[in-house]
This record gives C-alpha cells, structure tokens and sequence, in this order.
C-alpha cells in the first residue's frame, strides 16, 4: 500500500466501550496498535489517514509509526473493498491443486483481476500467501470463513448462494 | 570482568559490554551498517556477523553482550567468551551479507555523492565478492523527496533504519517508517509530515550509504577533491564542533565533528547551511574612507592613521561596541583600547529549540556572548543612556555582520556621533554609518577563541583565505593601539594575543591552541570561571 492511496477523512470510533476493553488488555497504549486499526476497519471498511491519525493519538505514538504498521500488513487495506472478499490462496499446495483455475474462473465470472472489485461492490478478489490449511487445498477464505477443497462447480454453487 | 579472546587477543571488558565496541576499541575491525553509537541497537544489517565459541550460529556483534560465565562454563578453564572475527566461517558470511545487501543496488558509485565515504564500497572492496550471482532484473525505484532538503535514493538503501531510528531518539519528530515489507519495503514519510525539521541533514550523515542525500551537495563535487577543516559553528551559543568542506575559496558543505561536550555526534541545519549566506557578499576588501557622503578606498597607513588622529585626540571620549559574533581575542583587544563606555548591540532573540535527544539550538544565534563578557567585564547594560550623558562623540565598533539589524534609537546615536570606525566585512548598515571602515575576515576566515554558553573555550580556525586587503580582527586593532601609542605591545601572531589576554583575565590563563585541541577546554572550576 502506498501513503498516496490514504485519502483525509474524520474519523470517530462508534464503540467507545470496544476501545477501552481493548486497551484494558495491553500493560502499555501502543501494543494496542493492531487491534485499534482492526476495529477500526471493520467500522470504516478500509484504512485512512483519519483513522492512522485517530488511532496514533490514541496509542500516542507518531502517525508515521502505525503507517510503518499499517504498511506491514497485507490485511490492511488503502481503498474500500466488497462486501465479501474472496481470498485465493497462491502458495504451493493450493497452486498444485488448481488454485489458478479458481482465479481464472472467478476473474470471468465476475470481470475482475485480482485486486479488483466488482461494480456492485459486492466481490473483491484477491491473491493470499498460505492460509494454513494445505492440506486441503485448494482454499478459498471469503471475508473470514474458510472453503476447503472445492471443485469449480462447488465453487459456483456456493458463490450463488451468497446474497 | 570477564574476559574475552578475540582473535588471538585476550582482554577484560566491562560487564555488557558488547563484542563490537570491544573489538572497536581494541582496533579489530569488524564491519558494521546498522550500529551507530547515538541509536538504539537493533542488529537488523547481518553485517557484524562473528563466530562465538558454543554458539551453533554466527551471532551479531553489536547486540552481542560480554557477560561472566559460571566456572564450570569458562572456555579453555579461563575465558567468559571466546569470539572469531576472521575465520573461513566468517570471512565467507560476510560475502553472503553483502551479496544479499548489493542485490538491487544500481552499482553507480561514479555518480554517487557518498563515494570515498561510502561503507558499502568500503566494505565491498575489502569483504566482498566480485560478482554478484543475481542475474535476474534489479528492483529499480525512482528518487524521492523525504523533505525539501532530503533525497532518497531507494536502490541504494540497505534499510539499516538509522535513519528512522534518528527521527524516532534523537530528533523526536518521527516521520520517516519502513513502508510495506519483504522486497517491497522502503523508507517513506507520510506525505502531510515530511521530513522537515532542523535537525533534518544529520540523516545524510548517518546513511552508512548514498541513499540520504542533502539536496544542498547533490552532485556539487567529489569528496576527494575537497579540504576539510576541523572548526566551530558561529550560528548559535551552543558552538557545534564541525568539519567544513572546502575547495579553494568556495565551502561546499559542513558536517557535525564529535565532540561529546558539546554536540554530540549531530549539528542542526542552520549552522550547515548556514556559510550559504555569505557567499557572493559584497564584501568590503580595502580600508574605507568616507568625506562629503561617500566611500573611497585608502591605504591602510591612511585609514589607521585618521583613525588615530581622532581617536588620539585629547581628553576624546571614545565609546566601544565590542560583539558576541567575534572571538576573544578581538574583543579582548578592543576592550584594551576603549577608554569611554563599552557595550554591545541589543541581543536579537531567536526560538530555542530541545529535541528528544537533549540536542539544544540556542535561542542566542551569535556564538561568543559569553566569552566576550568575559574578556570585557566592564559591559554596560545601558550603553545608550551613558553615551548620552558622558556625551561621547566617537565610537568603535566591532561589527555583527549581516544579520546584525539596527534600531531606530542606534541609528539617531550613530547620526550624532562625530567619528565611527566600524571593523567589517561588508557594507552593512552598522558600515554605512562609519566614517572609516577597516575590512576584517568574514565568519569563516576568522580565526582565534570563541566560548560556548556552557562555558567551553573553543578553537576556531579558518577554511577559507580573507579576501583582498583585508586583515586579521585582532592585527587591525594592534596597529591602530601602536598609532595611539608607540609604545604599545606588538603581537606577532594571535597566540600573543591570548597570553596577554590570559594574563589579564586569570579564567583564560594559560590558553593555547595547543591545549584546546579540537575538542575545546572547560572554564568551569578555573578562576572566574
Ligand atoms: S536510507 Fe540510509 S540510513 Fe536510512 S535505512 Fe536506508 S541505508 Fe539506512
Ligand atoms: S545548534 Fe547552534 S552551534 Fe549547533 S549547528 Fe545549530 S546553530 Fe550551529
Ligand atoms: S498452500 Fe494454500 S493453504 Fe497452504
Ligand atoms: S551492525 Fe550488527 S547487525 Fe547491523
């Protein structure tokens, strides 16, 4: 992600309760980094530079160290994604079981590459390291739940039934 | 303590101590990128890799400590840690690390501003390999601007993160981060907070590459063909130790000299970019005279000779404005020779500045207020009032310089005076008023004793020759006291000058060149110290 993509915006936690159960569990404000900006993408679907701000007040560290942060992780996120995220895994077990071929068959289903959302919103697609779970690849991870061993066909059914 | 064997050398170290500065201080090299001496250690370079005996891998020096082994543990029954620098093992790693370290380096030292001062080449010429077996593309990345003084340039970065640690322990201001990781990874700031303090331009010092470059040298010159100076910083009380960088007559940069009693190992950029403003000065390099309302030049046998003339006047009341911006020794000298009131010109007050670090900018912008009160104790606080009241008709002033600005209230008493010599190095307004001006060095010529405000007597030496006619401070004022007075004393040179001013004032007895060295002397604890 590149600090161009952030864009201005205000931003305000809505669950005030949520934050300070959250720095409850940490002995000091800025291990509570992670999981602020995680909350805070839930609420706000995607990472500003409102919430880098808010959040660096909170911690009370520099904005440029939870950028540092922010930046690291694959999981956040600089623009605004679809509803469900359909999470391809690349890594060998997966690739070696067809992986590509998910890919393939999604970006022509949907007329997106992978990065890309769909224009309703509804889908992102996007490319992940190993979930974990070789063993029964090829996976398939959308929003936070886990697909095992699907066939194309499966695949389709269980797209479909998404609302 | 315990004892450690590095190499063949055996030697007790303090407890904690770690292998690296161990070694640096008993002259064994090892090399190093992410280790700075003022930053926390993070050991993320790989470069400073050693062989510790009972250790399966090779560990990093700089975050390795020396502690005591139980009896039982100790190597060969007496050492606490035995340490190879340079065995096959070593010697093989470290071609490793810079292979990895060089992948994506672009290799174009002859266009590169750090060359000959570069640990890369350095290190690469004396540890690594020849040729690098990476033959796929190199990740190439355009230059960008972390601050409007500050370039990066990416393919050059080793991502040592000194700099980021600098703006996070030092400067306190943290806007430089790591952006994204793995092969992506480079240095950033965030675009609403660029890298823009005072303390900026260190970060291209402590770049053990060419990746930090101060826009203010990119490609101005090649360090080879520069001087280096060692001097003092005239931009503020706190007197930065600094090395200037000079070819002929033209400063090409300043960096920070360390001195831990003073600054540290870091200066701020007013005071290096500072010598830009005297550059292209309309300096005055011939004495001055000035009848019906204009300047022409004289010999310097007629501009002391006038002065005298009126200076030597009977019962002539002469004020002095003696200056924080010149060295003891000028002021001493003009102290000697002012009968009338002394003071200085009202101080301009800047912004005082304290980093994280402690590193202070001093809100005194002129470099030797307190030695000149030292050397001229008798300093009137109310200079005005007093010329007023004695009545004085003639004054000699030692001049600010060019950031020097005048009051109304100066400007009236000037009008009034009947005779001003104004010792300059340029038409200033102070000049404009004089009736003789006497050209002197201009702040980087000028050589002699400053002190700082914390009360170190420092040796300000000169980078660049006086321009034209133009003499040292402390000469001018030894032929207009011989013009008053034949049998004054003659000075040969300045450490003349400061042995009798050491004499007069007990607290600077016994100064010399010799003894302040290149890191200054203390006067704390001496006599009126
Ligand atoms: S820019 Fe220089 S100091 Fe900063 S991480 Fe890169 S190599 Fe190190
Ligand atoms: S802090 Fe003062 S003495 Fe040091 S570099 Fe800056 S201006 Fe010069
Ligand atoms: S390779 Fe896909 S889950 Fe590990
Ligand atoms: S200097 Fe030790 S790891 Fe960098």
């Amino acid at each position: 992600m590149s600090n161009k993509d952030i864009h201005e915006d205000s931003f305000q936690y809505t669950d005030s309760d949520k934050v300070e159960k959250i720095f409850s569990q940490y002995p000091d404000k800025r291990s509570a980094t992670l999981p602020l900006l995680h909350l805070a993408q839930t609420q706000g679907g995607y990472i500003t530079s409102a919430i880098i701000n808010t959040v660096a007040k909170l911690t009370e560290i520099h904005p440029a160290e939870v950028m540092d942060c922010v930046s690291f992780y694959t999981m956040f996120y600089s623009r605004q994604q679809g509803t469900y995220k359909l999470q391809v895994c690349q890594t060998l077990s997966c690739s070696l079981n067809g992986a590509d071929d998910i890919v393939d068959h999604i970006t022509q289903k949907y007329g997106t590459q992978p990065g890309e959302t769909t224009s309703d919103g509804k889908f992102t697609l996007l490319k992940v390291e190993c979930l974990g779970s070789c063993g029964t690849a090829p996976v398939i991870q959308i929003n936070d739940d886990y697909h095992e061993g699907l066939s194309i066909k499966e695949l389709d059914i269980l797209l479909d039934s998404i609302p | 303590m315990p004892l450690l064997k590095i190499d063949s050398l055996e030697i007790e170290v303090e407890k904690g101590t770690t292998v690296l500065q161990a070694a640096m201080v008993n002259g064994i090299e090892i090399p190093y990128y992410c280790y700075h001496p003022a930053l926390e250690i993070v050991g993320s370079c790989r470069m400073c890799l050693v062989e510790v005996e009972g250790m399966p891998k090779l560990q990093v020096s700089c975050n390795t400590f020396v502690g005591e082994a139980p009896p039982e543990r100790k190597i060969e029954g007496k050492y606490d840690m035995v340490v190879n620098t340079h065995n096959d093992l070593v010697i093989q790693e470290r071609k490793n690390v810079l292979e990895f370290l060089l992948l994506n380096h672009p290799l174009d030292c002859p266009v590169c501003d750090q060359a000959g001062e570069c640990y890369l080449q350095d290190y690469s010429f004396k540890f690594g390999n020849a040729h690098s077996r990476f033959d796929e593309d190199k990740r190439v990345r355009p230059n960008e601007y972390l601050g409007s003084q500050i370039v990066i340039n990416h393919n050059r970065c080793i991502l040592c993160s000194r700099c980021i640690r600098f703006t996070r322990e030092i400067s306190g201001t943290s806007e430089l981060f790591v952006e994204a990781r793995g092969n992506k990874s480079k240095i950033a700031a965030l675009e609403d907070k660029p890298l823009d303090n005072l303390l900026a331009g260190n970060v291209a010092d402590i770049c053990p590459v060419g990746a930090l470059l101060s826009t203010d040298y990119i490609h101005k010159n090649r360090i080879w063909n520069l001087k280096k100076q060692p001097s003092v910083c005239q931009d503020c009380s706190v007197g930065c130790n600094v090395d200037v960088f000079y070819q002929k007559d033209k400063i090409l940069r300043l960096t920070p000299r360390e001195n831990h009693d003073v600054n540290g190992y870091f200066m701020c950029d007013i005071g290096r970019y500072g010598f830009h403003r005297f550059e292209d000065l309309d300096r005055i390099t011939t004495p001055m005279a000035r009848s019906n309302g204009s300047f022409s030049a004289v010999s310097w046998d007629e501009a002391i000779r006038k002065t005298a003339d009126k200076l030597g006047d009977e019962g002539a009341k002469i004020a002095g404005i003696v200056s924080p911006f010149h060295t003891n020794e000028t002021n001493f000298m003009l102290g000697q020779i002012i009968n009338g009131p002394t003071g200085t010109l009202p101080q301009m007050n800047d912004e005082e500045i304290i980093y994280q670090s402690g590193f202070r900018i001093s809100n005194d912008r002129s470099p030797n207020r307190r030695g000149m009160s030292d050397v001229c104790p008798a300093l009137l606080e109310d200079l005005v009032s007093e010329i007023d009241n004695q009545d004085v008709r003639m004054i000699y002033v030692l001049d600010d310089g060019i950031d020097r600005e005048i009051d109304d209230v100066w400007k009236k008493i000037l009008a009034k005076m009947d005779f001003v010599v104004v010792q300059t190095y340029a038409m200033t307004t102070l000049a404009q008023s004089a009736n003789i001006i006497l050209p002197g060095p201009a702040p980087y010529e000028r050589e002699g004793t400053i002190t700082n405000d914390g009360g170190r007597v420092q040796w300000l030496r000169p980078s660049l020759p006086m321009k034209g006619e133009s003499r040292a401070d402390w000469e001018i004022l030894m032929m207009v006291m011989k013009a008053l007075d034949k049998d004054a004393q003659d000075f040969t040179d300045i450490g003349q000058v400061m042995k009798d001013m050491g004499e007069k004032f007990p607290a600077y007895d016994g100064l010399s060149f010799f003894r302040l060295g290149p890191h200054g002397m203390s006067l704390n604890g001496r006599a009126n110290g």
